[in-house]
């Protein structure tokens, strides 16, 4: 290690006076005893965070979320409180990235950055070089966790104006015929909290893996979070995402729905409030035959609050037979409120069974609003009836025990106080 | 409940004016009288357009439309300035011609929703649930209904029983319905006669706000009005339904053409 550091010494990324500069890198995997094969890939992460720039609006993904004035560099990272509770088979595991490197280091090795590599961007990067809240589940073939894996990741209690940051790296490798449901309970308090999380989820052929993100951050969180899944022959993912809190949560949530036949669903509720920003960027990428997915995100916006949607289905030469739906509708709370919605297919294959998309933003009903009023509920009541049941269409289809009747009460508590005006 | 209020009409509509919110505004109900009082069943019969729905509506505060002059008062108590929401809960009821699907929400939470503003507590469960069943087996609703999203995907039929369930549920004291038996074959109709006739007693007052006289062959109204052209120009008993039965409405229309003096106030009390 030493030997292959020396040429580097003077290079910007080895000399930079941030936490995720080489050195800094390499002292913090070296300080956690890691292997060194993953000491090089951090120090990759640093190389790739000195040499990319921060994405600017002129990329589209980026055009609502300008993040030209953040600088992820003052942000030192501090490790969160992780637990993760599990009932698992026998072979299985659910827990730190730490704890299985002496275990299953191969099977990180090989999966961790598979998907995403650390070149892709540089909150990507700097979650590379620096994740502190690692997170692995492993389920062999015809693994079949019946009870949901509970992580809860809670930011760092910092003190006032100190910037910390919290790097959360998950990854899922669900091998043949595997299947569990993966809980992530996302938690931080008032302190300012900046999250650039990646996760990967590999499934094999048939595997199903059911995801969700279950966003309670505080209201000075900036999260910026790139997911991507890889599906094999008949393979399921089942991402679900429920933005509460944070000031901006962004996340970008792509598919490559490689194996034939192969199912991917993306569902998202944003619930918005004051200056609170939702940036959803989807991708469903079909390669396979007879490949399906399906996206719909809905979000409700009360006070100056912000969502954003941009996604594309691309259903490429390879896709015959594919069938994919993809739709976001926005609800405009007060005035105030906005959102942008941007829908795209990009179909390069004459033989599509069915592509839908839609895309919807306006206010409440009136003539609803009315109907519930003259049965007795005042507006604020009304509205949160209205609001909660434009989330339980996609609420009742996130395959999770109680998530609607949680999610109604988290929406009928935020509602009590949000900004209607 | 004060001496005053005992002895008030439920319902008192006064002078009432009402204009569509516009633009263009454009008066729809244009001066009516009516009194309601407890344990009367009125019918407010007119040709289409004459303004039945808007009046229906104005009473039950819809902010589609303005208040141009007169006032509304439930129990003696002058609510004309009172949203929708806080005339409910001083107990009017509108069961609406076009009931609104309601994605989402299903009939149960709706329900306990209402319940909980009405009362200012949250029923209890079993309650709740014994309440529900009972009211479901008088319209001959399948359990199953309850659980269904409000009005949504409902037949046309199904929606006008699911506003006769919550009829029968809140329990007002004054229940207006609008049209409720438009659209309705023979045997849905008797269903939703029998759930108001359930619900006639002599502490409710009922207005049932009709094109056609069909529903009133199965609830037998106290009093009938005519409303022509945002006015009331007719009212008596049972029997003036019968004649509109017979003769339609030209005869009455022929009768305001040529210059008959219009019933200004049908208080019915008399």
């Amino acid at each position: 290690m030493a030997g292959r550091e020396a040429p580097e010494a003077s290079s910007a990324a080895a000399v930079a006076a941030h936490p995720y500069g080489e050195r800094q890198a390499v002292d913090a995997a070296r300080g956690d005893a890691e292997p060194g094969w993953l000491v090089d890939r951090r120090v990759e992460g640093a190389r790739a965070f000195a040499a990319t720039a921060m994405p600017t609006p002129a990329l589209r993904p980026w055009r609502y979320t300008d993040v030209s004035s953040l600088a992820i560099e003052d942000h030192v990272p501090h490790p969160p409180a992780l637990t993760v509770r599990a009932e698992l088979p026998e072979g299985a595991y659910a827990g730190t990235i730490a704890d299985a490197l002496a275990s299953r280091g191969e099977v990180v090795r090989s999966h961790l950055g598979s998907l995403v590599a650390s070149t892709e961007g540089r909150f990507v990067a700097a979650n590379a070089a620096r994740w502190n809240a690692g997170v692995l589940v492993h389920l062999p073939r015809g693994s079949a966790v019946e009870r949901p894996i509970v992580v809860e990741l809670s930011g760092p209690e910092v003190a006032e104006g100190a910037s910390a940051a919290l790097l959360p790296r998950i990854l899922v490798v669900a091998e043949e015929r595997s299947e569990a449901t993966v809980v992530l309970r996302l938690r931080s308090g008032d302190a300012p909290l900046l999250v650039p999380s990646v996760a990967e989820v590999v499934c094999g052929d048939h595997a199903v893996v059911r995801l969700l993100l279950d966003g309670g951050w505080g209201a000075r969180t900036r999260e910026f979070t790139t997911l991507r899944a890889r599906l094999a022959r008949g393979a399921t993912v089942d991402v679900a995402t429920v933005a509460i809190g944070g000031r901006i949560v962004k996340q970008t949530l792509e598919s490559l729905i490689e194996g034939e036949g192969a199912h991917s669903d993306f569902r998202g509720v944003a619930l918005g409030d004051h200056d609170q920003h939702f940036d959803f960027v989807t991708l469903q990428d079909h390669l396979g035959p007879r490949t399906t997915s399906n996206v719909e995100i809905k979000a409700a916006l009360a006070g100056a609050s912000r969502s954003i949607y941009y996604g594309v289905t691309r259903v490429e030469e390879t896709a015959a037979g594919a069938a994919a739906e993809q739709e976001n509708r926005n609800l405009l709370l007060s005035r105030r409120a906005k959102a942008d919605s941007d829908p795209v297919l990009e179909i390069l294959t004459s033989e599509v069974i069915r592509c839908g998309h839609g895309a919807a933003v306006g206010p409440v009903d009136r003539d609803a609003l009315f109907y519930l009023q003259s049965r007795g509920l005042d507006e604020r009541t009304a509205l949160k009836l209205l609001v909660a049941g434009f989330f339980e269409p996609v609420a009742r289809r996130i395959p999770l025990e109680g998530l609607p009747e949680e999610l109604a009460a988290t929406v009928h508590a935020k509602l009590e106080a949000a900004d209607l005006s | 409940m004060s001496e005053r209020a005992a002895e008030s009409p439920i319902l008192d509509v006064r002078g009432l004016k009402v204009s569509i919110a516009g633009p263009p505004e454009l008066q729809i109900v244009r001066g009516v009288d009516l009194a309601v009082r407890a344990g009367e069943v009125h019918a407010l019969m007119g040709p289409n357009g004459s303004g039945k729905s808007t009046l229906a509506s104005a009473i039950a505060g819809s902010p589609a439309y303005l208040v141009d002059e007169g006032q509304v008062l439930l129990h003696g108590e002058d609510v004309t300035a009172l949203a929708a929401d806080e005339r409910a809960r001083r107990g009017l009821f509108l069961s609406f011609q076009y009931p609104t699907a309601i994605p989402g929400v299903t009939m149960v939470n709706l329900l306990r929703a209402s319940l909980k503003a009405r009362r200012g507590t949250e029923p209890s469960a079993r309650e709740f649930l014994a309440e529900l069943r009972e009211t479901l087996a008088t319209l001959k609703m399948d359990e199953s209904f309850a659980r269904r999203y409000v009005n949504d995907g409902f037949s046309g039929g199904e929606k006008k029983r699911a506003e006769i369930l919550q009829l029968g549920m809140l329990k007002p004291t004054l229940a207006i319905l609008d049209e409720t038996d438009s659209g309705l074959d023979v045997d849905a109709l008797r269903t939703v006669a029998e759930g108001v006739n359930a619900l006639r007693s002599p502490e409710i007052g009922i207005l049932i706000i009709t094109h056609y006289e069909r529903i009133l062959n199965y609830v037998t109204p106290d009093f009938v009005h005519v409303l022509v052209d945002g006015r009331i120009v007719r009212s008596g008993d049972v029997s003036l339904a019968k004649r509109i039965e017979a003769e339609g409405y030209d005869p009455i229309l022929r009768a305001i053409g040529e210059g008959a003096t219009p019933v200004a106030a049908a208080t019915g009390g008399e």
